[in-house]
């Protein structure tokens, strides 16, 4: 099975979010720059372009090292449509809460999803 | 004797600063502000302090760095102003002051230069109150001596690289050790240059600078352990002054737990005290390694204290300079509170609110 | 009766039936399996999409917790932020997918692993809130992991989501395609035997008649030169014979009719 071999080498996680969210994680460690000098993070402040954070959402679902995406959750509003459609289950794609913005599970297009499921 | 011809240079400023000082917020100011639900709140609450309405062209919603951010501008533009009306040698010593977030900046700089950063952003970055002028040009330098000869030999901090040439490659450890090098240099620079300034100035402002040096000494001592600092190292970090220094510093030097630095400082009562207490508060008992965690995390907010209270004391004496430093000292004090008061509400953490250190 | 349904393209013969029958059976053998395996499958997903609703409202806590033991940090360190992000190198916090199985759907969990080295950042604060520093980056090391738990569920309840709309699809399709196709293609080829049973029947039949007629023809024309012969030797003993003859064949017409009509109605 090819996707066997795949997920041998995802091993690392990917961050979308803003300086705070990404400042904590990254002292948990998870922070990586290859020697292409290729980040696997991402801040977005209000001056972020939305289609920087698409163009990074892209190619963090396209890394083949990559197991999870951590988005924060107003990012993810911002490229909203793209997040809805991104089904696979490689890398899976997590929204998390940012400090200035609490969890809002109506949001969550995994939760929409469950909430949808568990409702019939 | 020196009250005499104070005012004819000084007067006028310190009134100034003193003003300044009636305008940190009260006790009460910060129970109300403890009070509020949200940042509008918070944001009315402080239009009625001495901010103003530094909040009002902001667009909602209000992000806690916005409020730290406009905070900190404040305290820079009352600098700068007492800054450009002061003379000799009053100008010297408020430039003192600037020089520990000059080696903050640096050290940002350098970090941002080797990870090849836009040097804009970098600039952005760094302590408004730590800028001077040939700071965009540290963006070249690619290691320590070049830093040193192209760009801060023109600088005030250029006497304080000297005992850091001899780290070569800019890694991590070197840049956190050439950091508090430099800042152990400027300690005892501006402490010795305190000690030429007359009473009682120099006894106000070497109370108030052994103090920071013992702090540093401590910290350093007690977040060294278990990293890769060796020993050696580590006791050419703590600043030769203090009253720690040099039986203190020595055993400091020595020590491998939190036990030890306990018996270290046993001879000063009053930072015998903040072990104890931050002991109290932190659980006490356990294990070593729990228990010093515990402790380490309130003794910080003991040093705070400490600190603040020695600043406070600086203002009772009149015909000093001290109150410059200490002003500035209770301003970031209370631009660090009105973070964390607000940083809590943001993030619905009442219980915690209250953990800030009163100024007045 | 054949022409009521879709069907196999394929001979009606013999074999091709006991081959389809074989197939029916399989299919209907796969159906129940399939079902079994959807059950079983939409149990698990059942349990999982509980979870995963606890746990991402698990997460929005964990790491309200998180950011604010960051806003100590910055309450004691100042803002580290840059710190940070400047001194990363390489990833000590990675996970590592193992496999589950779940009636044959292979399911990955993730696993944090967090490198025995891991003492980046351990110098950062060193002078100022180093031991914030240390307790920030222990509660965000909780809260990953708690994010990595999260993933797998999530990447779980994806992958289940989708085997369990395949194997959704593979039941209806065997009931509502498979078998019935099977059925009418089965009901094809008895039809058409059947009919080709009659065709052949037919065939036979016609065959006798016509050999019937022939033999009457050829008994004809030895009667007649028997007869012949006999008019020239005896003629008394002719027409016993030819009565003989001509009752024998009307009989056999008769037997032939009889036998005829009990295979229409049949």
């Amino acid at each position: 099975m090819s996707s066997q071999v795949n997920l041998k080498d995802r091993n690392l996680l990917a961050v979308i979010g803003d300086e705070d969210s990404i400042t904590g994680l990254l002292l948990a460690g998870i922070g990586h720059v290859d020697q292409h000098q290729k980040k696997n993070f991402l801040i977005v402040d209000s001056k972020t372009q939305t289609s920087v954070i698409e163009s990074a959402f892209q190619e963090f679902t396209e890394r083949k090292d990559i197991a999870i995406l951590l988005i924060n959750q107003h990012v993810a509003d911002k490229i909203r449509p793209s997040v809805d459609k991104y089904q696979a289950a490689f890398p899976a794609l997590l929204e998390i809460p940012s400090k200035e913005h609490p969890y809002d599970p109506s949001k969550d297009s995994v939760l929409k999803r469950v909430q949808k499921l568990r409702g019939d | 004797m020196e009250a005499l011809g104070f005012n004819m240079d000084a007067g006028f400023l310190e009134g100034v600063v003193r003003g300044y000082k009636g305008g940190l917020l009260t006790t009460a100011n910060y129970h109300n502000l403890t009070q509020c639900e949200n940042l509008e709140d918070f944001r009315m609450q402080l239009a009625s302090t001495d901010y103003g309405n530094f909040l009002a062209n902001e667009p909602l919603p209000l992000s806690t760095s916005t409020i730290a951010d406009k905070a900190t501008e404040k305290l820079v533009s009352e600098f700068h102003y007492l800054r450009t009306n002061a003379v000799e040698p009053l100008a010297t010593f408020m430039d003192y002051i600037t020089y520990a977030y000059m080696i903050d900046n640096v050290i940002l700089l350098t970090l941002g230069t080797l990870h090849e950063r836009d040097t804009h952003e970098l600039l952005e970055r760094c302590h408004p109150l730590g800028v001077f002028d040939t700071m965009p040009a540290l963006c070249v330098a690619t290691n320590v001596e070049e830093l040193y000869h192209s760009v801060l030999v023109e600088t005030p901090l250029a006497p304080y690289f000297r005992d850091c040439l001899s780290a070569q490659d800019l890694d991590d450890l070197n840049i956190e050790i050439i950091r508090n090098s430099l800042y152990k240099a400027y300690l005892e620079d501006f402490h010795a240059f305190c000690q030429t300034l007359p009473s009682p100035t120099n006894e106000i402002m070497s109370r108030i600078l052994a103090f920071e040096a013992d702090r540093r000494t401590l910290n350093i001592t007690i977040n060294s352990f278990g990293t890769e600092l060796s020993k050696d190292q580590r006791a050419r970090l703590f600043p030769t002054i203090g009253r720690l220094y040099p039986e203190g510093n020595n055993a400091l030097a020595r020590a491998e737990e939190i036990e030890q630095v306990v018996a270290a400082v046993e001879h000063i009562s009053e930072y015998k005290a903040f072990f104890d207490k931050a002991g109290a508060t932190g659980g006490g008992g356990g294990g070593s390694g729990g228990a010093g965690e515990g402790e380490a995390s309130s003794l910080e907010d003991e040093f705070f204290k400490y600190d603040v209270e020695l600043n406070k004391l600086s203002f009772l004496q009149q015909f000093q300079y001290a109150v410059f430093y200490s002003f500035v000292k209770l301003k970031e004090q209370e631009v660090r509170n009105l973070t964390w008061i607000a940083e809590c509400i943001a993030q619905d953490a009442k219980d915690r609110v209250d953990d800030y250190i009163p100024v007045f | 009766m054949s022409g009521a349904g879709p069907r196999e393209a394929i001979f009606p013969t013999r074999m091709n039936l006991t081959v389809t029958k074989g197939r029916m059976k399989g299919a209907q053998t796969g159906h129940s399996l399939l079902a079994k395996k959807r059950d079983a499958l939409t149990q698990r997903f059942r349990q999982i999409l509980k979870k995963v609703d606890e746990a991402k409202r698990l997460m929005g806590r964990v790491l309200q917790l998180a950011s604010f033991s960051l806003a100590e940090v910055t309450y004691t360190a100042g803002d580290i932020g840059y710190q940070v992000q400047e001194s990363v190198r390489k990833a000590s916090y990675t996970v590592k997918a193992k496999q589950e199985n779940v009636s044959g759907v292979v399911l990955p969990a993730f696993e944090g692993v967090r490198s025995k080295d891991a003492s980046d950042f351990a110098m950062t604060g060193l002078s100022r809130g180093g031991q914030q520093i240390q307790k920030c980056r222990d509660t965000y090391v909780k809260a990953v992991g708690t994010l990595v738990e999260l993933a797998s569920l999530q990447t779980a309840f994806t992958i289940l989501d989708e085997v369990i709309r395949a194997t959704n699809r593979r039941v209806n399709a065997i009931e509502h395609v498979i078998i019935p196709k099977l059925d009418n293609t089965i009901k094809y080829i008895n039809s058409e035997l059947d009919e080709m049973d009659r065709e052949e029947f037919f065939r036979l039949k016609k065959v006798q008649g016509k050999k019937k007629r022939d033999a009457e023809k050829a008994n004809e024309v030895r009667k007649k030169q028997k007869e012949k012969e006999e008019d020239e030797g005896e003629e008394g003993g002719e027409k016993d014979s030819r009565d003989e003859g001509l009752k024998g064949g009307a009989e056999g017409g008769a037997d032939m009719l009889g036998e005829k009509d009990e295979d229409v109605i049949f």
